[in-house]
């Protein structure tokens, strides 16, 4: 009885804080230590913009699940043409690949770390998680790993011992500039695609349909979606900082785990590596978990296959074989030798940042659909700020992508 | 074979082969004929979209053609009853009973039945959707369907948005367990309808076999008094557990509109952890004073007016005291034995029991190490107060695998 006991505004917190914490994973820490190391606060500005984003995006999901009562995919099959509907479950598909490749990776990162071989961690994780996701006793686990990812809490306190210019802080944290080159584009890009990425709003979405919120309780889960984005984007702020405060002005540029790692120094001392691989083997496993299933759930769902774990091979091939085919092949690709492991994680979450657009729009045709949502569309205002960042996001993919062109013509 | 989305978007055409406009869209009534009939057609010129009523229609064949030329245009409005094919049918949601699974909806199947076009079929197959993906001049080359007969789905009234009257009778095909299976996977709202259309009986049963989160919501959105019913018909175990996975107040609430005897059984197990012994035992056994014989027993069993369901044994009671356990007899040496000898000459006396308090898992761990079928529950002061049957341990043990993890999804 313990589930609703509480005053009902508490009782929501859940989905919303954790989706909104997913996003702090391992592409996530690696985007946002790079974007302190690198340009020090001059990204912070951005983090705080990026926050009120994910806020939007989050809520217009969460409304599309408690009116409709419906998950994304099945909205999308249900409103769009068969080919859009193929267009954006695809453009899902491989923002989700890119993920599970990402948290492989953070595992890898997590386990050299602790002087394990990732040819031995990555394999491991891949059957373990596997494992745990077919024979379904996943409850417990999730919890630890949860518990696991509170390590990166120890980057708020890293940002204070290590003494930042609070006034400079505040100072680009609210003076938003926008250099066009191409190293601090794309680091916007990924920071834009980490804090907003696809799978966060699937989530919460399908987490609102599941749990039946209705249109009258949705101010609840309202709450709960405010304070998740506002909770991470905060950790997230800390984390540049932090980053920002012990390793900008020496230079260094995160280009390993052990990068990263050296800014939590101030307050872990020798334990810092040990400190951040935990965190991040945490948060790697937690989201390698749910990935694959979520992401196989959506396309079994949209596309009408016979699913769910409890099935066998014979009943449900296709559900299966998609499961167990994105956690090989995130496996496999993580263990190519010589890959540059945090570029790789920012390379993916800029990728995630291109194909965000798709989904953007996709969103916001299905909530302005009134037979769809009836009164619950989007008012004036509101629309006209969730068209904005619709629009921002493409315009900065597209700038980047042009960047791109140019570059390798150069 | 004649299929939705080869007329969709194609032009529709007058007597003499004007061109009127483009196929949008196909109106059907689903009430009670058994293949819903075409009631009329939705053409879009441009940007308006107009009605054409269904007796117009002269064939379907490639293009749709209409018997007169002279078409009214009365602009096109939702009315209730009506579902569109595209809008409402296509890629929405079926209930497959045949099958008894989910599926969805790639592709419509039409055919004329006494110069009426019917909806006969849907084509559930992957190769559907290829053919919708791909430029319409290869669909051809792409073979094969799978065509469940309309008869065999189960419409879901949720996936149109106008009042519709659909009816579930097919529904009744089904066993609790297959709806279970079906409620779990479908979002709250569906299933909320599917559980809506069962009586009271098939609707207990089900939820007995639901996730208990979701029995817990779909409790807590129905009509309180149409959920205590259903409570009612509920195991009693089977219900403590859904109204313990409710708020508090609403919890009350359900078990106050109970009748108060089913109220009072529930409430016992209510008073026991989850997972544990009590909140897991039946309470429904059947006691045999120790001065009987076989036959007085057999004769006792006869004239209860509720048999529990299974049977496995009965229970020797002390005769002034009838919750002190002498000892149980079997069903098969009841059956077996002498109906003259005195049942306290077969009984077994030494039976292990277990606590209410105790873990539901320790009572498993009894049935299998003393390969018993049931087992007696005993109260601190030595009372008997029900029996755990292998049945309710199984139900306990069970991993969560059969608890679909849709958390996520």
């Amino acid at each position: 009885m313990l589930r609703k006991r509480f005053w009902p505004y508490l009782a929501a917190l859940g989905p919303g804080l954790l989706a909104a914490s997913a996003g702090n994973d391992a592409g996530g820490i690696a985007t946002y230590a790079s974007a302190g190391a690198s340009y020090g606060y001059g990204l912070l500005w951005a983090m705080v913009i990026v926050t009120v984003c994910v806020g939007v995006v989050q809520e217009m999901a969460a409304r599309m699940g408690a009116v409709t009562g419906k998950g994304f995919s099945d909205l999308v099959r249900e409103s769009f043409n068969l080919r859009q509907t193929a267009l954006i479950l695809l453009t899902l598909l491989i923002a989700n690949t890119g993920i599970i490749i990402s948290e492989f990776i953070g595992v890898a990162a997590a386990a050299e770390l602790f002087g394990v071989s990732r040819y031995i961690a990555v394999p491991l994780a891949a059957i373990f998680v596997w494992l745990l996701v077919t024979r379904g006793s996943y409850g417990w686990v999730e919890r630890i790993f949860l518990v696991l990812t509170l390590a990166f809490l120890a980057y708020v306190g890293a940002a204070f011992l290590a003494r930042p210019d609070w006034p400079t802080v505040l100072a680009e944290t609210v003076r938003p500039r926008l250099h066009f080159e191409y190293g601090y584009l794309n680091l916007l890009i990924a920071l834009i695609g980490t804090t907003i990425s696809p799978y966060m709003q699937l989530y919460v979405q399908s987490s609102v349909v599941e749990k039946g919120v209705t249109p009258d309780e949705y101010r609840y889960t309202r709450f709960d979606v405010i304070v998740g984005t506002v909770t991470a984007g905060i950790v997230a702020c800390f984390i540049i900082i932090a980053t920002a405060a012990t390793l900008h002005p020496h230079g260094i540029s995160v280009k390993t785990a052990a990068d990263a790692a050296r800014a939590l120094e101030p307050v872990a001392g020798k334990y810092a590596e040990a400190l951040f691989a935990l965190g991040l083997l945490g948060a790697s496993l937690l989201a390698a978990g749910v990935l694959p299933l979520a992401t196989t759930y959506m396309l079994s769902e949209a596309l009408g296959f016979e699913r769910g774990v409890s099935r066998s091979w014979d009943e449900a091939p296709i559900f299966m074989g998609t499961l167990t085919g994105l956690i090989v092949l995130g496996a496999v690709i993580a263990l190519i030798p010589g890959l540059p492991l945090i570029q790789v994680l920012v390379g993916v979450y800029v990728l995630n940042g291109l194909l965000l657009p798709v989904e953007l729009f996709a969103i916001l045709r299905l909530i302005n659909d009134r037979e769809l949502m009836g009164k619950h569309v989007n008012g004036p205002l509101y629309n006209a700020l969730a068209w904005g960042i619709a629009i921002v996001v493409s315009l900065l993919s597209l700038a980047l992508i042009v960047m791109m062109v140019v570059d390798w013509f150069r | 074979m004649l299929f939705l989305t080869s007329i969709t978007d194609r032009p529709v055409e007058g007597q003499s082969g004007e061109r009127i406009g483009e196929l949008d869209d196909v109106i059907v009534r689903i009430g009670d004929d058994r293949y819903p009939p075409i009631s009329g057609l939705v053409v879009k010129d441009g940007r308006r979209r107009f009605f054409v009523p269904g007796h117009r229609l002269q064939s379907l064949n490639g293009v749709a053609r209409l018997a007169s030329s002279i078409v009214d245009l009365q602009p096109f409005t939702r009315r209730s009853g009506e579902v569109l094919l595209r809008r409402d049918v296509l890629d929405h949601q079926l209930i497959d009973i045949t099958g008894r699974r989910i599926v969805r909806v790639n592709d419509v199947q039409l055919t004329p039945v006494d110069g009426i076009y019917r909806v006969i079929g849907v084509d559930i197959s992957a190769r559907a959707l290829l053919r919708r993906l791909g430029p319409r001049s290869l669909a051809g080359r792409i073979v094969g369907r799978q065509i469940i007969d309309w008869q065999d789905v189960q419409y879901l009234a949720s996936a149109a948005p106008v009042q519709l009257k659909v009816s579930y009778d097919r529904l009744a095909d089904l066993n609790p367990v297959d709806l279970a299976r079906i409620v779990d996977a479908l979002s709250f709202r569906e299933s909320a309808e599917i559980v809506a259309a069962l009586d009271e009986e098939t609707a207990a049963e089900t939820l007995e076999e639901v996730s208990d989160e979701r029995v817990a919501d779909l409790l807590e959105g129905m009509d309180q008094e149409r959920a205590a019913d259903i409570l009612e018909e509920m195991t009693p175990a089977a219900a403590a557990d859904a109204l313990d996975d409710l708020d508090d107040d609403v919890a009350e609430q359900l078990l106050a509109r109970m009748e108060p005897e089913e109220a009072a059984d529930v409430q016992v197990h209510l008073e026991y952890d989850e997972d544990s012994v009590g909140r897991i035992m039946t309470r429904d056994l059947v006691r045999i004073p120790d001065g009987s014989t076989v036959g007085d027993a057999l004769a006792i069993l006869r004239s209860l007016e509720e048999v529990p369901d299974p049977l496995l044994a009965v229970y020797v009671t002390s005769l002034e005291e009838p919750e002190v356990l002498r000892g149980l007899v079997r069903l098969r040496t009841l059956i077996l034995a002498d109906p003259a000898t005195p049942v306290a000459d077969v009984m077994d006396e030494d039976v292990p029991h277990v606590s209410p308090e105790d873990r539901a898992e320790s009572a498993a761990r009894i049935l299998a190490e003393y390969n018993l079928l049931a087992v007696p529950v005993l109260d601190e002061s030595h009372r008997l107060i029900g029996i755990v049957t292998v049945d309710d341990a199984l139900a306990e043990l069970l991993p969560e695998i059969w608890q679909r993890r849709r958390n996520f999804a």
